[in-house]
């Protein structure tokens, strides 16, 4: 987004076409987040949510009775401090009384102590299996995610969302239900207990019960959208100032600097504005609910003060005692108030990272299996495309028309320029992306025919981005065939030509790679992902063998590999340098998604056709350097 | 949220030593607030009227219940219900102040931090942003810068709104009847003590999980980085399984850091439930012999309620502070980091020819 205007000019220098503020279209982005409202579309999230909590009904049963139970054993103490009051002070004093009401509390304290712990721990416990869950989802949905889409993606933003968006979500999952049923079974005891006692002053301490739910419920419609916006600003300027870092010199280079920083302010003040402002709401109503209980208290008190019996009297102390029951139950009410207020705020942040992960989990598949598809095991490795129709776009064509055959065991070099459709070409084998017209024949069946896995498995692919895993070498040799022999692994790495390498090292098969492990270069790495590609001895294979700037060495030894390894091999061979192309049976010339040329080197050579105009600029090109060392110039 | 904030932070970052005292940082960050300090200045005021405020209330109950419901006095609700009304609203009002003030604090003060970092940062030396250190730049901007933004918005406020709590209740306690405060308070060492190391055991475990969400989180990122190679040898359920293990992994770590982190609720209640008793127990005698009222004995229980939850809560907002100054640590580092290429100044720039 921030350095999109980049180009590279002929000779190789970046220019940018700067025509507007960097930052604007996120100020703009910023600007028009409206405060719509979300409820539907909340909703519809939270019941999707709760459908995740089905599989846990046994949980879901616990928590309800441990509810119960500890929203009952809850209401005991002011309900016996009350008798204490009326039957032991009295008058008439009964001090014999004392002890059992006293156990009475010490034994509701200490069960509501363990109820409420084990509720936690039960609750906390869900939690984290629905976490799991979710989770899982998003990383098979993200398993079947095509190429391109990883391409447009950020590993850390995906990450990012798995695991500080989820934290989210899991910091609502872990109380939320048992808050929820907190204030719904306290409130509906205390009514239960008071009721009987008295009816008018039950419905004088409720009266304002309506009102609270009103100013609750206007907490949540108002600052619901104020606090997306907020989590939807907070993400792009989280991004924003990521590109800036990771393009830091880029920026230097431009002096784009003052441009950063005042872009960065705007959308900044966007948001403080928005956070102040749903601060402001928040503070309006969040303490509201309680202070409108305590003066509903006032009202009790009075109509205790008419209707109380002669001062001092056992009906007297009576009604004071259960007055004072009622005052201190609409006390305690409001604690599951306002911790039910405080969940509406969980979600609102849950939600928003829900949102954000089920995104990713409904973008539906790429590539699925045809219901009739086989197991099919390749034989002869003959590929045949036959008038590929083929965009990453549906409208917009990559390949027109391609139609090319590949004998079993002959090798193809492709050549084209950037955006020809040389990566698309190989990458269609695998079926990494599906076509949109014509067919691909594998010995004579389409690739549909086969399953994805058997398909995959049968071919060997050399992807331009050499990736290893972390563990050891070996491990990653073999990775496309986990119970692969030690044999086998070193045969795949003689024929690559980085078992002597390998063994070099003082833990040789066993050196961990990857992130923690030993630096390798860009030429070993590349020659370890060939091996890789080998251990399955697969008929077809296909190669984007794009490596560039390496030394001289480095591309003789990988040369000297692939030549070895395609010998006998179906190959697919995306190549740089003519040395490869050279070796190949045939060359494929792509023009704009077309074949241009397609034969031999010295049949293209003949042609006097693009080929031999490429060839001659490149070999010119790649000579003068050897030329100039060589003191030829 | 978005971006790979929160992936790249390393446990060594987690894990380094603090250099600055917490003094020296506040200092810093107060000087932030200076530009405010309107704002600060009423915050504060309003947190702490509301925390009397609040203290007042069950004061408020006493004087109703011994000296105009019991004896029938009813005269009283004259001065009594405005008065009553005006603490409740005015500590409403009080709350909202506080909450608001501080809010406006908190966005305002982490925005100019980060501007300044954000200024730095375009200036400072290109070696700064060498490959691996990339992720803990990003990380003191986004995720330090958030993690202070929470921290000045609800950390500080219940600092300072407990502290005030636990305060103005010992106050009115010892106001109301000395002998029944001394007896209410006898608890609070033992109560101290317990919360402190309970605490200190349930942070232990909540640190472990810390550390088994950090491998998720490199196992997800290792994955998703791979997943080109994944697919090609349709290796998916392989890495399934593997992504799996680590989920359980990282399930039972989590669940037990909840069983050690809730099992010290228990306790906390259970020796709030012994301060009750010990109240009730002196406070029925004391009643009996007419040496207090009814109305007092019921404001030391509630008394009792509000000094002890800030209690707990004050524990628990330690991790929290701690996190905090751990991440304006950070953030000072990058504000204070030299630069070592100026620019020229303006007019002495020149043109190349």
């Amino acid at each position: 987004m921030l350095f999109e205007n980049v180009y590279i000019d002929s000779e190789g220098f970046p220019y940018a076409k700067i025509t507007m503020s960097i930052s604007k279209p996120l100020l703009d982005y910023a600007k028009s987040l409206k405060p719509q409202k979300g409820y539907a579309q909340s909703f519809s999230a939270f019941r999707r949510l709760m459908r995740y909590h089905r599989r846990y009904y046994w949980f879901i049963a616990a928590i309800v009775i441990l509810a119960v139970v500890r929203s009952i054993l809850f209401s005991l103490e002011p309900l016996y401090t009350t008798r204490i009051i009326v039957n032991v002070i009295g008058p008439p004093t009964d001090t014999s009384l004392l002890v059992g009401y006293l156990l009475v509390i010490l034994l509701a304290g200490i069960g509501y102590a363990i109820s409420n712990f084990v509720l936690i721990y039960v609750h906390g416990v869900m939690s984290q299996y629905i976490v799991r869950d979710i989770r899982t989802d998003y990383y098979c949905s993200l398993q079947g995610k095509s190429f391109s889409f990883y391409d447009s993606k950020g590993v850390g933003d995906l990450t990012s969302r798995a695991t500080v968006d989820l934290q989210l979500v899991d910091a609502f999952l872990r109380t939320w239900f048992g808050t929820v049923l907190n204030a719904v079974f306290t409130t509906i005891i205390i009514i239960v207990i008071i009721y009987p006692i008295s009816p008018i002053m039950t419905l004088i301490s409720m009266a304002t019960m309506p009102l609270i739910f009103y100013f609750t419920a206007r907490l949540w419609v108002d600052t619901m959208p104020l606090f997306r916006n907020m989590l939807l600003i907070l993400g792009r300027l989280s991004s924003y100032i990521q590109q800036n870092i990771i393009g830091m010199k880029t920026v230097r280079i431009f002096r784009r600097e003052k441009d950063v920083v005042d872009g960065f302010k705007d959308v900044e003040d966007v948001f403080v504005n928005t956070a102040i402002k749903a601060g402001k709401i928040q503070s309006i109503y969040m303490p509201l609910g309680p202070a409108i209980l305590t003066l509903g208290i006032a009202f009790v008190y009075v109509y205790a003060g008419y209707t109380l019996g002669i001062p001092r009297s056992a009906l007297a102390i009576a009604q004071v005692g259960n007055m004072i029951l009622f005052a201190r139950y609409m006390m305690r009410l409001t604690f599951p108030i306002r911790d039910a207020s405080q969940t509406l705020g969980t979600w609102i942040a849950a939600y928003a990272g829900l949102e954000r992960v089920f995104e990713i989990t409904d973008t539906p598949r790429a590539v699925e299996d045809l219901p009739d598809a086989r197991d099919i095991r390749i034989q002869e490795g003959k590929l045949e495309f036959e008038n590929v129709t083929f965009g990453y776009v549906e409208d917009r064509p990559v390949l027109n028309n391609l139609t090319f055959t590949v004998q079993p065991g002959e090798k193809i070099a492709i050549l084209g320029a950037t955006g020809s459709g040389k990566s698309s070409v190989i990458y269609l084998v695998p079926r990494f992306y599906d076509i949109q017209g014509g067919s691909i024949k594998i010995d004579g069946e389409d690739i549909r025919e086969f399953k994805l896995d058997s398909l995959r498995r049968q071919i060997g692919v050399v992807l331009q981005d050499v990736f290893l895993f972390s563990g050891t070498i070996k491990e990653n040799i073999a990775f496309g065939k986990p119970d692969a022999s030690m044999e086998e692994i070193v045969q795949a790495a003689k024929s690559a030509r980085i078992h002597d390498f390998i063994e070099s090292l003082p833990s040789g098969y066993d050196t961990p790679v990857g992130e923690r492990g030993v630096t390798l270069s860009g030429g070993q790495k590349q020659r370890i992902t060939i091996a890789r590609a080998l251990i399955t001895n697969p008929r077809i294979l296909i190669m984007d063998d794009s490596l560039s700037f390496v030394d001289a060495k480095t591309e003789q030894e990988i040369q000297s590999a692939i030549e070895e390894v395609t010998k006998t091999r179906t190959t697919l061979i995306i190549a740089q340098r003519f040395s490869t192309i050279k070796t190949a049976e045939k060359i494929l010339v792509l023009e704009n998604g077309s074949v241009a040329e397609f034969g031999s080197h010295e049949e293209l050579m003949a042609n006097n056709g693009v080929y031999k105009k490429v060839y001659e600029t490149q070999f010119v090109q790649k000579a003068s350097p050897i030329l100039e060392e060589a003191g030829a110039i | 949220m978005s971006g790979s904030y929160g992936t790249f932070s390393t446990k060594q970052e987690e894990k380094r030593k603090r250099t600055v005292p917490d003094r020296e940082l506040i200092r810093r960050v107060y000087q932030y607030a200076e530009a405010h300090r309107r704002n600060f200045i009423i915050g504060v005021g309003a947190t702490i009227a509301g925390a009397l405020t609040g203290l007042a209330a069950p004061y408020m109950h006493a004087i109703a219940i011994d000296n105009i419901i019991q004896p029938k006095n009813l005269s009283g609700f004259i001065w009594w219900i405005p008065l009553f009304a005006v603490i409740i609203l005015s500590n409403y009002f009080f709350q909202y102040v506080q909450t608001y003030q501080m809010r406006i604090i908190g966005e305002r003060v982490v925005a100019k931090m980060r501007d300044d970092m954000m200024q730095k940062l375009q200036v400072i030396s290109l070696k700064y942003f060498s490959e691996g250190e990339m992720g803990r730049i990003i990380s003191r901007p986004t995720n330090d810068a958030n993690t202070v933004r929470i921290f000045l918005r609800l950390g500080l406020t219940s600092i300072v709104v407990d502290i005030s709590s636990i305060l103005g209740s010992f106050i009115i306690m010892f106001f109301l009847d000395f002998q029944l405060a001394l007896l209410a308070i006898s608890i609070l060492p033992v109560a101290i003590i317990l919360v402190w190391f309970l605490g200190k055991y349930s942070r232990a475990a909540y640190r472990r999980t810390l550390i088994t969400t950090s491998g998720l989180t490199a196992r997800m990122q290792e994955d998703l980085a791979g997943i080109k190679v994944t697919q090609a040898y349709a290796q998916e359920e392989e890495a399934r399984k593997k992504f799996m293990k680590s989920q359980n992994e990282n399930v039972k770590a989590t669940n037990r850091a909840i069983l050690i982190g809730s099992s010290y609720t228990p306790f906390v209640i259970g020796l709030r439930l012994i301060g009750t008793m010990i109240i009730l127990f002196y406070g029925v005698a004391a009643a009996v012999n007419g040496a207090i009222q009814i109305g007092i004995l019921v404001a030391f229980i509630e008394y009792q309620f509000s000094y002890f939850m800030p209690l707990v809560d004050l524990v628990s907002m330690y991790d929290q502070y701690q996190s905090a100054m751990s991440a304006i640590e950070r953030m000072f580092d990058v504000i204070d980091t030299k630069v070592e290429v100026l620019d020229a100044s303006p007019e002495r720039s020149m043109v190349l020819k």
